[in-house]
């Protein structure tokens, strides 16, 4: 404990010099984040994190956003003082800048400031980059959901994200019309056709290569849409017609001994429950769970956790 | 090695099939919510979060840690040093998801480092026990075979990486080409000057 003090000390003294080049303040944020990682709170430094990520070089700048990233929270006053140097960073030409100017809008952004910068962030859903237009929809769903009114009107342009030719984008917009979809169902039900054609797509293989994991494609997309199509056709019997298809073939694809696809199973078999029923499809879900529950290594202390009403019939087969 | 939704009222919900209990008879017999209270439960509002992720050693030194929910400064160590204990004192035959206080954690052990996510009830933690050995992935490419050292020594680049992977407590980005491009698109202009 003592070490750590003589470093913040030590760090305490380099911030405070004017000689200390943007190179060293770099180096010296990286130790302050180590010491606040230890829980020793080097709050002169919050100041100067910001100072990096204004003056800094690129990596330098960089790494001054992360230490706000770690060291402020969303009510913090300081974060103010980073929304000029964030608007300058979002129109700079390097591409880089601009990139993680909007990583840092997505983590942390003062509620207020919003209406300066949304214009800003917009622009970029259009960009000709993916990586650009990505991380513009993961800023707009971050004020979302600090400032759902504030966005109201641009919720065309999330459509246009959905339908994005880069499957990036669209998955960004995925958390938005996951978030949206979960307060207000009745809205979105036109939405299920392509939630369908796009889990089908993902399913088929359709998506480029590097999008897979251990050969499974897509994973956690295919989860996110999972859940996506449980809220649309949740006591809705219309709805959830419209991806009974898909969701066989869902169950039927993820057959594969890898942890991966027992976690789509899962997600699977959960909005198989969750929509309208259908009874060969609930078999097919419970022969699933079969085979999970059946499972050799499974451990028993599962049988206590079933509620009281289930007990006699547990005696049996298991 | 396999696990348990045993805690997971929504899966049981949907075992119960098998144990000859219809899915129809749960929900419509004298009102839904009674007699299948688990399905409900699950649908309800529920947030579905990341909610820190650690990098602990087996001396219980944090190695790295990311929160995407507010804990106090103060309040981290002690945490962090109990969620590690509760990791190191599981056998090898338990599953890998832990139930603490409100939340779960999930954890994966690489040789002497623990990677622990705290995520919320309703999280998937199957897909999450994938999620962190795919950040692994990206680690081992970054560094070519990552050691406890390599993150030691590089600390900002690490969080650089998991914030590509995890935004607001969710998974935005999982190919692994992808995570990476930003970072070595700065390695390079660092290069440059």
């Amino acid at each position: 404990e003592r070490l750590i003090k003589k470093e913040l000390e030590s760090i305490k003294e380099q911030v405070a010099s004017p000689n200390t080049t943007m190179r060293q303040m770099k180096e010296i944020m990286v130790r302050a984040i180590y010491c606040e990682m230890l829980g020793y709170q080097a709050s002169f430094s919050y100041i100067h994190a910001i100072k990096l990520a204004q003056q800094g070089s690129v990596l330098e700048k960089r790494v001054g956003y992360l230490a706000v990233s770690l060291f402020l929270n969303e009510t913090d006053e300081f974060l103010l003082l980073l929304v000029n140097t964030v608007l300058k960073d979002l129109q700079s030409t390097n591409l880089i800048e601009v990139c993680m100017a909007l990583t840092v809008v997505s983590q942390m952004f003062p509620k207020d400031m919003i209406p300066a910068i949304l214009p800003v962030v917009e622009e970029k859903l259009t960009h000709p980059k993916e990586i650009i237009r990505r991380k513009a929809v993961l800023a707009l769903y971050k004020f979302y959901l600090i400032a759902p009114n504030q966005v109201q009107h641009i919720h065309s342009k999330f459509r246009k994200a959905l339908c994005d030719k880069d499957p990036g984008v669209m998955t960004a917009s995925l958390h938005i019309y996951l978030q949206l979809i979960k307060e207000n169902p009745e809205s979105y039900k036109d939405l299920t056709g392509s939630m369908v054609t796009i889990l089908r797509q993902v399913v088929g293989g359709k998506l480029p290569l590097d999008f897979n994991y251990h050969s499974v494609p897509a994973p956690w997309l295919q989860i996110q849409l999972l859940r996506i199509l449980a809220y649309l056709g949740k006591e809705d019997q219309g709805t959830s017609e419209m991806m009974y298809d898909v969701l066989e073939e869902s169950l039927r694809r993820a057959e594969m001994n890898h942890n991966i696809t027992y976690a789509i199973l899962f997600e699977c078999v959960k909005t198989i429950y969750t929509v309208h029923p259908k009874s060969q499809l609930l078999e097919k879900a419970a022969e699933c769970i079969g085979n999970f529950v059946l499972s050799p290594k499974i451990n028993l202390k599962y049988l206590g956790k079933i509620p009281p009403y289930d007990h006699h019939r547990v005696s049996g087969p298991l | 090695m396999f696990w348990i939704y045993s805690q997971r009222k929504d899966m049981l919900a949907a075992i119960s099939p098998i144990l000859g209990v219809g899915y129809e008879s749960l929900l419509t017999a004298g009102g839904g919510r009674e007699n299948c209270p688990a399905l409900h439960d699950a649908l309800d509002f529920e947030i579905t979060m990341i909610k820190f992720l650690l990098m602990v050693n087996k001396q219980g030194q944090t190695r790295l840690s990311k929160y995407y929910e507010q804990v106090d400064i103060e309040k981290r160590p002690s945490l962090e040093t109990d969620v590690v204990k509760r990791c190191l004192s599981r056998k090898k035959e338990e599953c890998s998801f832990v139930e603490y206080k409100d939340f779960r954690l999930v954890y994966r052990q690489y040789a002497a480092l623990f990677i622990v996510v705290g995520i919320s009830d309703t999280e998937n933690e199957l897909s999450i026990y994938e999620l962190v050995h795919n950040f692994v992935e990206v680690l081992d490419k970054y560094f070519s075979r990552v050691s406890e050292l390599d993150i030691m020594f590089n600390l900002d680049k690490v969080h650089i990486i998991i914030d590509e992977i995890i935004q607001n407590g969710h998974i935005v980005e999982t190919n692994k080409n992808r995570i990476l491009a930003p970072l070595l698109a700065l390695d390079k202009m660092a290069e440059a000057h």
